[in-house]
């Protein structure tokens, strides 16, 4: 007898597409400003890790002329939980594609996929390839690499964000079949969910994988990477203007909704990231309660400081 | 299904009324509950009942540690495992310990006891649940600690603690230190995605080395430094430093009845699914690094001095 922690563990990567002919501008600048480490390159597709991160990759980025958010990775525990997952998804009535190890992407285990009803594709695995800590598994010094120091060198990713011509329906989905919890929802006056940020990881600063915001058709919001904490945001900041990058909305944003520190910015085709701090604390448990915000306070939920900031541009998605 | 999460300490205090200031000025923590004898604190932003229960008692250190699980089913799992173990267990009523559903006590080999549990009583976030303002005023002159981040326990039996820790209740080991004889001795071990939620260092049975308290941020470990200095609360040696293990910033200073306290702040994601990750070894010359980082130096009294 035994307890067991199963299903979803952590998000696993982003994969995106943007058109970009070699992916040089891409490389250009995940390597130069986001401080992303190059993990694999092929003709029309390359991929990177967080300095932090122990897997081969975290985020994917393909050439292709149909820009847009490809899929979300979730990482499983084994494949057991794959098989249960399958199966619950197809007795549900929901299409879904299996794939063979190193098929879909290299370095990735056997995986699922599908598509969720008003929200992203996801792909499920429970095996990728190791590349190991970049300051090894022997007293490791968690310290940057001297090479991206003076970027963004994000730790993590932190979580992706969509939009959905129907937030609740996306939710409850994501929910019932996946066992995703929600830490903070905004209501509209009939009580209907127009936007959540849900977890399934348990994290002391954390929040969400997968945010959810409104819009006219599932597209891709932003791709989040986790700072330490909130004063490297401002240097970030500032290592970004001077190389050019123009920060979106209204610079460093406290963001009452997720309870975050953050700056939004572009890369060169487009795709808007975010870098964070902070968070809350999440934890797998039916009974977590989620903080719950009124439409009447869009405004205030988005931004602490920038009273200028209006809801309908910020939900606005990119590529 | 699982443990989901490390809830609460529950440790004795020579002063119950020098304690609860210590806890509520010092830390920042509010007053969730109190019965003869007690006195339940949280996190501002922490939504259960409690995650520091004060025994009023004629020494210092740990009663017990609080557990929460996922499924009420996972008491009787998790009995039939200890007890497969050769391990002692005893029910805790509901409502025996104020907020909380019935809980299981396992007492593991380090001599220390786990209570888990299923439910807690929700006291939300400080500010609310609906649309609240993020900012709290009124904080004694600290922002509060964002919640009870994990603890080092010292006891006997470390190895077989977290054997029965990993093979039973699923932690998952994510760092260890190892002696000259190449045999780990101390181990860091999370139910969650962060790095270590509970730690065991070799000791005397059932003591406690320290209890971690999160803070936004590294700015925020300084001046809670300059504050524990301005009030006069003795931090250790070193003042602020970083650990190697995790690498965080962090502080070490002691409440009135000498329990160590530490706050401390660091993404520490684990990157943690079962079985996947290998742990991290700290060994040799690696071990002052890992224990202070900029110091790269321990000092006897850091592993000595517990309660």
């Amino acid at each position: 007898m035994a307890l067991i922690r199963r299903g979803i563990h952590r998000l696993g990567y982003a994969r995106i597409a943007v058109k970009d002919s070699r992916l040089l501008k891409t490389r250009e600048f995940y390597t130069r400003e986001m401080g992303l480490l190059e993990t694999g390159v092929e003709p029309n597709r390359v991929m990177f890790r967080c300095w932090h991160e122990p897997y081969k990759f975290s985020f994917v980025v393909d050439q292709s002329d149909k820009p847009g958010l490809v899929e979300i990775g979730l990482h499983v525990r084994d494949d057991i939980d794959l098989e249960n997952f399958h199966r619950k998804l197809a007795a549900a009535g929901v299409a879904v594609d299996a794939a063979e190890a190193d098929t879909e992407l290299k370095g990735l285990g056997k995986s699922i996929a599908f598509d969720v009803p008003a929200g992203p594709r996801i792909r499920l695995f429970a095996d990728i390839q190791q590349l190991g800590y970049v300051s090894g598994f022997e007293g490791p010094d968690w310290v940057a690499p001297k090479a991206i120091r003076g970027t963004a060198a994000p730790l993590n990713i932190n979580h992706v964000a969509i939009t959905s011509p129907d937030p609740e329906r996306c939710s409850a989905f994501l929910a019932d079949m996946l066992g995703f919890l929600t830490s903070e929802k905004i209501v509209d006056e009939k009580g209907k969910t127009i936007s959540a940020l849900l977890f399934r990881m348990a994290k002391n600063v954390g929040g969400q994988e997968i945010a959810i915001y409104p819009g006219t058709e599932v597209k891709l919001h932003h791709i989040a990477f986790t700072k330490e904490d909130s004063s490297d945001i401002l240097s970030d900041g500032y290592f970004l203007r001077s190389d050019g990058v123009e920060l979106d909305l209204l610079g460093p944003l406290r963001q009452p909704y997720g309870n975050t520190f953050s700056v939004h910015f572009f890369d060169y085709c487009g795709v808007r990231l975010e870098l964070c701090a902070v968070g809350r604390m999440t934890e797998v448990h039916p009974e977590i309660q989620p903080v719950v915000w009124s439409t009447s306070n869009l405004r205030e939920a988005l931004s602490y400081y920038d009273e200028a900031l209006v809801p309908e541009e910020f939900f606005m998605p990119c590529l | 299904m699982a443990v989901s999460r490390l809830s609460y300490l529950s440790i004795r205090a020579l002063d119950l009324a020098a304690s609860e200031k210590h806890y509520t000025e010092v830390i920042g923590l509010r007053v969730t509950g109190r019965s003869p004898g007690q006195v339940y604190l949280q996190a501002h932003e922490a939504q259960d009942h409690h995650c520091i229960i004060l025994n009023a008692s004629d020494r210092a250190g740990l009663d017990h540690v609080g557990f929460k699980v996922n499924d009420p089913n996972d008491l009787n799992e998790a009995e039939a495992g200890a007890k497969a173990w050769g391990l002692k267990t005893h029910r805790v009523a509901a409502g025996n310990i104020m907020g909380q559903g019935e809980g299981l006590g396992i007492e593991l080999p380090s001599g220390h006891t786990f209570n888990l549990f299923y439910h807690s009583e929700k006291v939300g976030y400080s500010y609310g649940m609906k649309d609240p303002d993020i900012i709290l005023e009124n904080l004694n002159g600290v922002w509060p600690v964002t919640h009870l981040d994990h603890t080092l326990l010292a006891g006997n039996d470390c190895d077989k603690t977290a054997k029965f820790l990993q093979e039973v209740l699923d932690f998952s080991l994510t760092e260890c230190i190892h002696g000259p004889d190449g045999n780990p001795f101390a181990f860091f071990l999370t139910v969650s995605n962060t790095i270590h939620n509970v730690a065991f260092a070799p000791g005397p049975p059932n003591s406690l080395h320290h209890i971690a308290f999160y803070v936004s941020d590294r700015a925020d470990v300084i001046r809670r430094v300059d504050m524990l200095k301005h009030r006069k609360v003795a931090t250790f040696d070193y003042g602020i430093s970083r650990h190697g293990v995790a690498g965080v910033t962090t502080v070490y200073f002691h409440d009135p009845s000498g329990n160590r306290n530490e706050f401390q702040c660091g993404v520490y994601e684990g990157s943690v699914v079962r079985n996947k990750i290998p742990p991290i070894v700290w060994a040799g010359e690696n071990i002052p690094r890992g224990v202070f980082y900029y110091e790269s130096a321990v000092l006897a009294n850091f592993f000595e001095v517990v309660t």
